[in-house]
This record gives C-alpha cells, sequence and structure tokens, in this order.
C-alpha cells in the first residue's frame, strides 16, 4: 500500500521540483525588483518601485533601450528573410541533405559565443579595417539567429500540404501566384512566431554584442556595466524588464502557435 | 526537378553568404592570427606555434578544468532534462503541455539575468545563507556555495537544462506509449522498459542534449567570472582577457582553437559510442 501511495506521488514531486529549480531564480529576481531591501535576503523590508523610477530617470538606461531596438529589430528582420529562405530553398532537397546544411547553417550557435565574437573583432578590425559598432553587431545577431528562423520554418514546412499548391499550379497559377496566395498565408505564424523568437534571442544576446559595439550600450550589456560595477538591486528591476519582455514574446508566439493547431 | 536546382540555390544564397563571410572567414582569420606573434601590443605576421605551445604549458590545467565541468554540466542536463521529459510526456497527464511551456519561459528567461540571480541566492549574506543562519542551521556562512566550482556547475546546469529538456522531450513524443505499455504486460520490468525500448528510440536527442549542453558550458565565461573561485576556472575567461586588456590576439585565438578541438574530439568520442548503440 505505501508503496503505491509512493509510486502516485512520485511523478508530480519529481517534476514540481524540477519546475521550481527551473523558475525559482527568476522569480526572485522579479520578486526582489519590487523589494525595498538593499541585498537580497528574507524578510522583505517593503514594497517599493524606486528600482524602477530610478531606472527610468537613468538617462543610461534609455539609450541602452534605443541601441537594444536598433539592434534586434533590424537583425530579427534580416534573419527571418535569410532564414526563411533558406527554409524553402532546402524543402525540396532531400531530408539527409538539407538536415547538413541546416547544421552546418547551426554552427554559429554550436560553437562558443566568445569565439564568434572574437573572430567578428579580428575581420573588423584587422581584415576590413573598419569600425565596430552596431552594424557588426547586427552581423553576429544575424549569425546566431538565422539558423533558429531555419529550423523553425523548415519545421513547419515539413507538415506542410503541397497539394493545394499543386492544384494551383495545374489550375494555371504560377509558381510566384501560389506561393503568394497559398504558401505564404499558412506560413504567416510560423514566420511571426520565427521572428519573435529571433527578436528575443538577439535581445537577450550579451557576449558578441560585447565586443562587437565598441561604444555604447545595449540593454544586457547595461545590465553587465551594472553588474560589473555595483551589485544593487537595481539590477532586478531592469532584469525583469528584459525577462518580462523576451518571455511575452515567447508566450505570444506559442498562442500563435496553439491558435494556427 | 533538375530545373528547380538554380532556385535552390538562390533561395539558400543569402544565409550562407552571410554564413561564409562573417563566420567561416574569421574563423579562417583566426586561425592565420593564431600563429602570428606580438611585441609591444603591436602584432606580427608570422609562423610560429609559440601560442600554441603556450596554452599548453600555461593554460593545460585550466582546460582540462574546462572539460570536467562542462562534461559535469552536460551529465547533470542531460539526466534531469531526461527525468524531467519522461515525467511531462508519460505522467504529466494534463500538465503535459504547461510543464514545456515553463521549460521554453525559463529559456527565454535571460542569461546575466539567472548569474546574478545566483549571486544573489548563493552569496555569503544572499538567500540561501541568510535563511539557514536564521533559522539556526549553521553558525556561520557557507563558504562553498559561492565563487567555487559548486556554484558554477549549479548555475550552467540551470541555464542549460531547457536546452537538454527540449531535444529530449521532442525525441520521446514519437516512442508509442502502447509498445512501454505493451512490453510490461509481457513481463518487462521498468528497467528493462527503460533500457531497452525508451533509451535506443531516443538516441539521438540524448545526444543533441548532452552535446549542446557541454559545448555551451565548456565556452562559457561569464558564470565563472561571477560565480567561480577569483583566479579564473575556465578557460573562456581567460580568451576573453587574452582578446581584451591583454591585446594578445594569437594566444586568444590559440586558446580558442585548442578548446573547440577538445570539444570536438569529446563530441565525436560520444557521437561514435552513440552509433554502436547505447548500453
Amino acid at each position: 500500500m505505501a508503496k503505491a501511495e509512493m509510486r502516485k506521488v512520485f511523478w508530480p514531486l519529481i517534476l514540481s521540483l524540477i519546475a521550481i529549480f527551473l523558475l525559482a531564480p527568476l522569480m526572485i529576481v522579479v520578486v526582489f525588483s519590487f523589494a525595498a531591501n538593499t541585498v537580497t535576503r528574507l524578510p522583505i523590508e517593503g514594497l517599493t518601485l524606486n528600482w524602477y523610477t530610478q531606472l527610468f530617470g537613468n538617462s543610461e538606461f534609455w539609450s541602452a533601450l534605443k541601441n537594444s531596438v536598433l539592434i534586434s529589430l533590424p537583425a530579427a528582420i534580416i534573419a527571418t528573410l535569410t532564414g526563411t529562405a533558406v527554409a524553402f530553398g532546402l524543402s525540396s532537397n532531400d531530408r539527409q541533405k538539407a538536415l547538413s546544411l541546416l547544421s552546418i547553417l547551426s554552427l554559429p550557435v554550436m560553437l562558443p559565443p566568445l569565439v564568434i565574437a572574437i573572430g567578428l573583432v579580428v575581420l573588423f578590425v584587422r581584415g576590413l579595417g573598419l569600425l565596430l559598432g552596431l552594424p557588426a553587431v547586427i552581423i553576429g545577431h544575424v549569425l546566431l539567429t538565422q539558423p533558429l528562423v531555419a529550423l523553425v520554418i523548415a519545421a513547419r514546412l515539413a507538415t506542410f500540404d503541397q497539394t493545394a499548391v499543386e492544384a494551383a499550379r495545374d489550375l494555371g497559377a504560377t509558381r510566384f501566384q501560389a506561393f503568394r496566395f497559398i504558401t505564404l498565408p499558412q506560413m504567416k505564424t510560423a514566420i511571426i512566431g520565427a521572428f519573435l523568437i529571433a527578436f528575443a534571442v538577439s535581445l537577450d544576446e550579451f557576449i558578441v554584442t560585447l565586443f562587437t559595439i565598441g561604444s555604447g550600450n545595449t540593454l544586457s550589456t547595461f545590465v553587465w556595466g551594472r553588474m560589473r560595477t555595483a551589485l544593487d538591486p537595481s539590477i532586478n528591476a531592469v532584469a525583469t524588464l528584459l525577462l518580462v519582455f523576451t518571455i511575452a514574446v515567447v508566450l505570444f508566439s506559442a498562442a500563435q502557435n496553439k491558435r494556427q493547431a | 526537378m533538375s530545373a528547380r536546382k538554380p532556385l535552390i540555390n538562390w533561395l539558400a544564397a543569402p544565409a550562407f553568404s552571410l554564413f561564409g563571410l562573417f563566420f567561416l572567414l574569421p574563423l579562417a582569420l583566426l586561425f592565420v592570427v593564431s600563429f602570428w606573434r606580438v611585441s609591444n601590443f603591436k602584432l606580427a605576421p608570422a609562423l610560429s606555434i609559440a601560442a600554441y605551445w603556450r596554452t599548453f604549458a600555461e593554460f593545460g590545467g585550466v582546460l582540462a578544468m574546462t572539460i570536467l565541468i562542462g562534461l559535469t554540466v552536460a551529465a547533470l542536463s542531460t539526466i534531469i532534462g531526461f527525468i524531467f521529459a519522461y515525467g511531462a510526456r508519460f505522467h504529466g497527464k494534463r500538465y503535459a503541455d504547461g510543464l514545456i511551456l515553463l521549460v521554453m519561459i525559463s529559456l527565454f528567461g535571460g542569461y546575466l539575468t539567472k548569474i546574478y540571480a545566483w549571486k544573489s541566492v548563493l552569496a555569503q549574506d544572499g538567500l540561501i545563507n541568510s535563511a539557514l543562519l536564521n533559522l539556526g542551521l549553521i553558525d556561520a556562512p557557507l563558504a562553498w556555495l559561492i565563487y567555487s566550482p559548486f556554484a558554477v556547475v549549479l548555475a550552467l546546469t540551470h541555464f542549460l537544462l531547457p536546452f537538454a529538456v527540449l531535444p529530449i522531450h521532442a525525441e520521446l513524443k514519437n516512442v508509442d506509449i502502447i509498445t512501454l505499455e505493451a512490453a510490461r504486460d509481457l513481463g518487462a520490468s521498468r528497467r528493462q522498459v527503460l533500457h531497452k525500448i525508451v533509451l535506443p528510440q531516443i538516441r539521438r536527442g540524448l545526444f543533441a542534449a548532452f552535446a549542446l549542453t557541454f559545448l555551451a558550458a565548456a565556452g562559457d565565461y561569464v558564470t565563472p567570472l561571477f560565480l567561480g573561485s577569483g583566479g579564473g576556472m575556465m578557460i573562456g575567461q581567460f580568451i576573453a582577457l587574452e582578446f581584451s586588456t591583454r591585446f594578445n590576439w594569437p594566444g586568444g585565438a590559440a586558446m580558442s582553437f585548442c578548446l573547440m578541438a577538445a570539444c570536438g574530439l569529446i563530441i565525436s568520442a560520444f557521437w561514435v559510442g552513440l552509433v554502436r548503440g547505447k548500453s
């Protein structure tokens, strides 16, 4: 009897423990961004929005936010274009070849971001003699996010029903018309989802950005700067904003997928 | 079929051009630079293996430690990840989707944010120590909680766990629960079902989980910077140093290639082990 009862509790317990492990650190950051404590420990000394008002009054924060958008928006757009194109281009190849090519494209994601970063620095500074800055960061982010887009779109394409396209072609539509009126509308959610994922990844990206931005900050390097100098709880506020935004992006993308399915 | 080929190349060209120009080319340049010398903070083209020799002489121990931490994190992530994915898939009932959503939320929760969170939790005056002190369970803060291999492994495992869960769960979705139940009906023990039916089917997922987490852990440098011991624990920290303050590009480049070579060897060894079948 006891063993059967233990069995019933086992999986809910294990799953809950691991779920708590995954989320607790994030929740701690969020909770303490509203706490009056100057040190992160219990008990909580009262609720306050001070850390946020302090943050919003900081011009460095706003310029970091501006740079983040100036980098991540173009990077995500470009990555969505190139990644979607790759997914479509490889869709009519045999699966093995397509998989190998996608794996190669994913190499930048597998190697340490540090190596990507220093590679770009060497290329720009030594090889091309160009200045580092926003364009360099955008390129680095595209390298890191276009494989993700390609994988998401390729996965969606794998379940895509080609018969409607073939029927349209039989009825006289050009390849472009078939793409525009049949394929594209159905792929819309996947493409938007992929764009959002690329945007979220780029927003959070830190290592490549740090090495290639030259001067100035993005949100993530701003957090880094704060962490290097003073470990005050205002970091909780920025981190919470970043966290809430990227998670909202993911939840929105997931909701879109649910509607599609 | 052959008429479509040009279209395929044209579509894939933008992505692969960016890849070639801004990833392969820099890697090639980096490789060339690793054979150069540095004198008086100026790069001097040369053909010398001094940088590589120095990597092994000065940083051999650090490289070994890096690999060890990488393997530990990968093992922990893969095992815990498998447990979570398996539980969510076969015992999650109506929470299965929600559990995976939780994993995705954690995945996108931020990189620096998590390091900062663990710093708050593990610090001498942080959450855990202050709670234990207040409860009277300890007399002095636990020193090993932070600035130690423990902290680095913990934080890296926490960060990389979603990367392990997702590939394993994706493969587990293809495992039919009916096969498992049939095996149990025919008398197989739980362990036999696990070893002979589940694990063989998800070999690729397990490999992906292990490879991803190992590579990410071995290449990381920010986590040991904030949570590791002061001198420097992982080779990524030293590579970053060589490239920033020390301006020793050949040194940093050589260390990077040594790290990548070591990781490549280990991943290949695991791939071979997997192809020959898991025990």
